[in-house]
């Protein structure tokens, strides 16, 4: 089985416990109004928009397929910005063996990894398959960064085979959640109830965006719902910045300080130190 | 006399750094100690450089006193008596620290502090002691204000260790230079201390206690930038080989290994041994200092230093190969070292006892006037790979170095986050051999130059023509500019990518 990559990185410190490689996978099934980086929404529909626009010469049309050459890339991400459809020239396709030998040739520096997107469950066969291979022959945890929003049955089975599930919850008032992400959160929470009584909801995650779920009373809800679930899991507040962002989000400015530390006591009035998060300037 | 009035006029330097260099001055004014006109040739085309140590060395470059036996029987000469509490030993030791001799005229090893400490701050209580610990600290930085003054803590965890740390964290001072030794023992807690105090403030360094243990002597201290000599000795001198300079002499790949490395390697060895045997015959070091005297340094335990940098170039000039990014580069690296030390080891070293009568193989950390020249055997700055290939393509070279080399590796400020992972990724290093791992996260107000810490500020402040405390940040000023250091790969790159 083939896993369609974004990116990989070698480690990273803030996508779960310790030392971990990212693995970030390309498509996603939500259209979230801030999302940071649009272009791992869509899989590439070669339609060339980008070859022409490669300072590097990079990019090639053949037989109207886009071809990336990593070799002579820049990495300016020209291509990136003039994607009419929120993809990227640049994904890769990995054999889940090869991934697992890539995995292990580092496993000395590891603690696990972690698979990131897009959303990265929409490929949760791939993930299956590795975690499996990986389990055979390291201790390395496997863990999913994901919004939920996947059917049920195979999110249990996803869930049954990693380690740890780090979970967006973009807004808990359901409207609000359909206006931040075009999808209802009903099934969300399911899932979350169900990545809870297994154990391995390690963490939510809540980005804090001026003038939509940045009220007091929306970080109650999800507070409560955090400690209603169980009495483990993380909550992680991260203040809304506009880096990268092509809705009309684009030109709100970042979350205040202050603002974001009254937030932040709201849900330590609930949660105590299981919040954490770092307002970053 | 022109040099002289030159530097009594010179209004950049203040009264101690005008004494340190007219009394270079005057030992520069006899002829170099004996050497071959050969020898004379490789100082002239740049091959070989003695780092400045003066032409008639009359002191080791780098003196490792055993602290712990000062600390036990007192001192004659010092009139001091064995300490019995925490100020006794406090004050005793920021007593000796001045009489300790060196190329700079600071210490260049405070000893093994947690250890030395640890009876008498358990004895004074945690209060008292992180008093006494802190006004310690503020002393030595402010009395001995150089970057190379190095103090050694770990491998076991203190009370003393983690007061250190915790005072470190606070007082955010360039000096001392900080290694933490570390091994399997080192519990997760007190590492954890050390990385996130390391993430703040560039110190302390991990060191790979039982490699180290094990290929150069088990009870061994860390001194000046990053150099591992044996405790109750040291170094009579450091003599470095510029292997960027050296391989252009050859024709080829071949001629380097057979015939030009071996030759500058002899003739390095050469000038190392006329140096040496000059401190111990005609100065007659061991004669006349305390410290020999009442057994705190023995000649058994002194060796000397011959130091290697600019692999990175030597490989790319011959072989047209980037160490980093080429596999194969790694094989002629290996080939490089191998020759280099084979042939340092075919001939005695003078006074190498403390190293089985061999010279000590050090990969040196570069200087400020360096220019396109890469310390040691790292990888060219800004052409850093990712983190694990560059530890995997370092990690096999620091086996030959017995008497100090290390790796920098600059993470970014998601780090402090996770000093877990940080540490997990050290312990990896060390498993793949890296011996010493200095690290530091790229906002930090402090700049590791090639094994030494300079603050940013005091940079910027020396380059407005301030005269300041510290010799080393002059140094460091000229390192930044001629060595690109900025350019340095930040490691982990930046946030999440689903936030």
């Amino acid at each position: 089985m083939k896993g369609v990559i974004n990116k990989i990185i070698e480690v990273s410190f803030i996508d779960g416990p310790g030392s971990r490689m990212a693995i970030f996978l390309q498509g996603c099934n939500l259209d979230c109004l801030y999302c940071h980086n649009p272009e791992t929404k869509k899989y590439c529909r070669n339609c060339g928009a980008c070859v022409e626009q490669c300072p590097a010469g990079a990019l090639t049309n053949l037989d109207g397929k886009v071809t990336w050459d990593n070799a002579i890339c820049q990495g300016c991400d020209r291509c990136l910005e003039v994607c009419p459809h929120s993809s990227t020239p640049k994904t890769t396709l990995w054999k889940a063996g090869d991934l697992v030998a890539y995995i292990l040739e580092n496993e000395v520096f590891l603690d696990g990894v972690t698979f990131s997107g897009g959303e990265c469950t929409l490929q949760a066969d791939f993930i299956l398959e590795v975690s499996k291979k990986l389990k055979e022959k390291s201790n390395l945890t496997v863990f999913v960064d994901t919004n939920c929003f996947l059917e049920e049955e195979k999110f249990l089975n996803l869930c049954q085979n990693i380690d740890g599930v780090m979970a967006d919850l973009k807004a808990f008032d359901p409207v609000l959640h359909r206006k931040l992400t075009g999808v209802p959160n009903e099934l969300i929470f399911k899932n979350f109830k169900t990545a809870s009584r297994l154990g391995v909801l390690f963490e939510v995650r809540t980005v804090l965006v001026p003038g939509l779920n940045d009220h007091p009373l929306e970080v109650k809800n999800i507070a409560r719902f955090v400690a209603d679930l169980n009495s483990y899991t993380l909550l992680k507040l991260i203040p809304f910045r506009n880096f990268g962002v092509k809705s009309y989000l684009k030109d709100v400015p970042s979350l205040p300080e202050e603002k974001f530390f009254e937030l932040f006591e709201v849900a330590t009035g609930i949660l105590g130190s299981r919040v954490y998060g770092k307002y970053i300037k | 006399m022109n040099r002289v009035y030159e530097i009594i006029t010179d209004t950049s330097l203040d009264y101690k750094d005008k004494r340190h260099l007219l009394a270079a001055e005057a030992e520069n004014s006899l002829p170099y100690v004996k050497i071959s006109e050969k020898a004379q040739n490789y100082f002239s085309e740049g091959i070989l450089c003695d780092l400045f140590e003066g032409h008639a060395p009359y002191r080791p470059r780098y003196i490792l006193p055993d602290y712990q036996k000062f600390l036990q029987k007192g001192s004659e000469y010092l009139n001091l008596k064995p300490p019995q509490d925490l100020f006794e030993a406090v004050n005793a030791l920021l007593i000796i620290y001045r009489y300790v001799p060196s190329i700079t005229g600071y210490p260049v090893y405070l000893g093994q502090v947690d250890e030395l400490l640890e009876p008498f701050v358990l004895a004074a209580g945690e209060e008292l002691s992180e008093k006494l610990l802190k006004m310690f600290l503020v002393q030595v930085d402010r009395v001995l204000p150089d970057g190379f003054v190095h103090m050694n803590i770990g491998p076991k965890d203190t009370r003393t260790g983690l007061l250190i740390l915790k005072l470190e964290r606070l007082l955010k001072h360039a000096v001392p230079n900080i290694s933490l030794k570390y091994n399997e023992e080192t519990p997760d807690s007190f590492a954890v201390e050390a990385v996130k105090t390391a993430l703040e403030i560039g110190k302390p360094y991990f060191v790979n206690d039982r490699e180290l243990k094990e290929d150069l002597d088990p009870v061994y201290g860390v001194a000046s930038c990053y150099n591992t000599l044996l405790i109750g000795g040291g170094s009579f001198t450091l003599v470095r080989l510029n292997l960027k300079e050296a391989a252009k002499k050859a024709k080829d790949f071949q001629d380097f290994i057979q015939n030009v490395l071996p030759d500058a390697v002899l003739a390095q060895a050469e000038v190392i041994n006329a140096r040496a045997k000059f401190i111990v015959e005609e100065a007659k070091f061991f004669e006349t200092s305390f410290l020999a005297k009442e057994g705190l340094i023995t000649p058994d335990r002194f060796t000397s230093m011959a130091g290697y940098f600019g692999l990175y170039e030597c490989i790319e000039h011959l072989t047209g190969l980037k160490l980093g990014k080429d596999k194969e580069a790694l094989d002629y690296a290996e080939q490089v070292l191998k020759t280099a030390k084979d042939t340092l080891e075919s001939i005695p070293g003078a006074y190498c006892y403390g190293t089985g009568g061999r010279i000590g193989f050090h990969a040196q950390s570069g200087i400020d006037s360096d220019i396109d020249v890469t310390p040691g055997v790292r990888i060219k700055y800004g052409e850093e790979p990712d983190i694990f290939t560059q530890i995997k393509t370092i990690g096999p070279l620091h086996k030959y170095f017995n008497t100090g080399i290390s790796d920098i590796y600059i993470f970014d400020r998601t780090a402090r986050e996770n000093p877990e992972g940080v540490l997990k990724i050290i312990k990896g290093a060390l498993k793949e051999g890296i011996r010493v791992f200095s690290f530091n996260t790229s906002d930090s107000e402090f700049i590791r130059i090639t094994g030494y810490l300079v603050k940013r500020t005091d940079v910027l402040k020396y380059e407005k023509g301030e005269v300041l405390r510290e010799d080393t940040v002059k140094l460091g000023a000229a390192s930044i500019k001629n060595n690109n250091t900025e350019a340095r790969k930040v490691r982990i790159i930046g946030e999440g990518s689903n936030q």
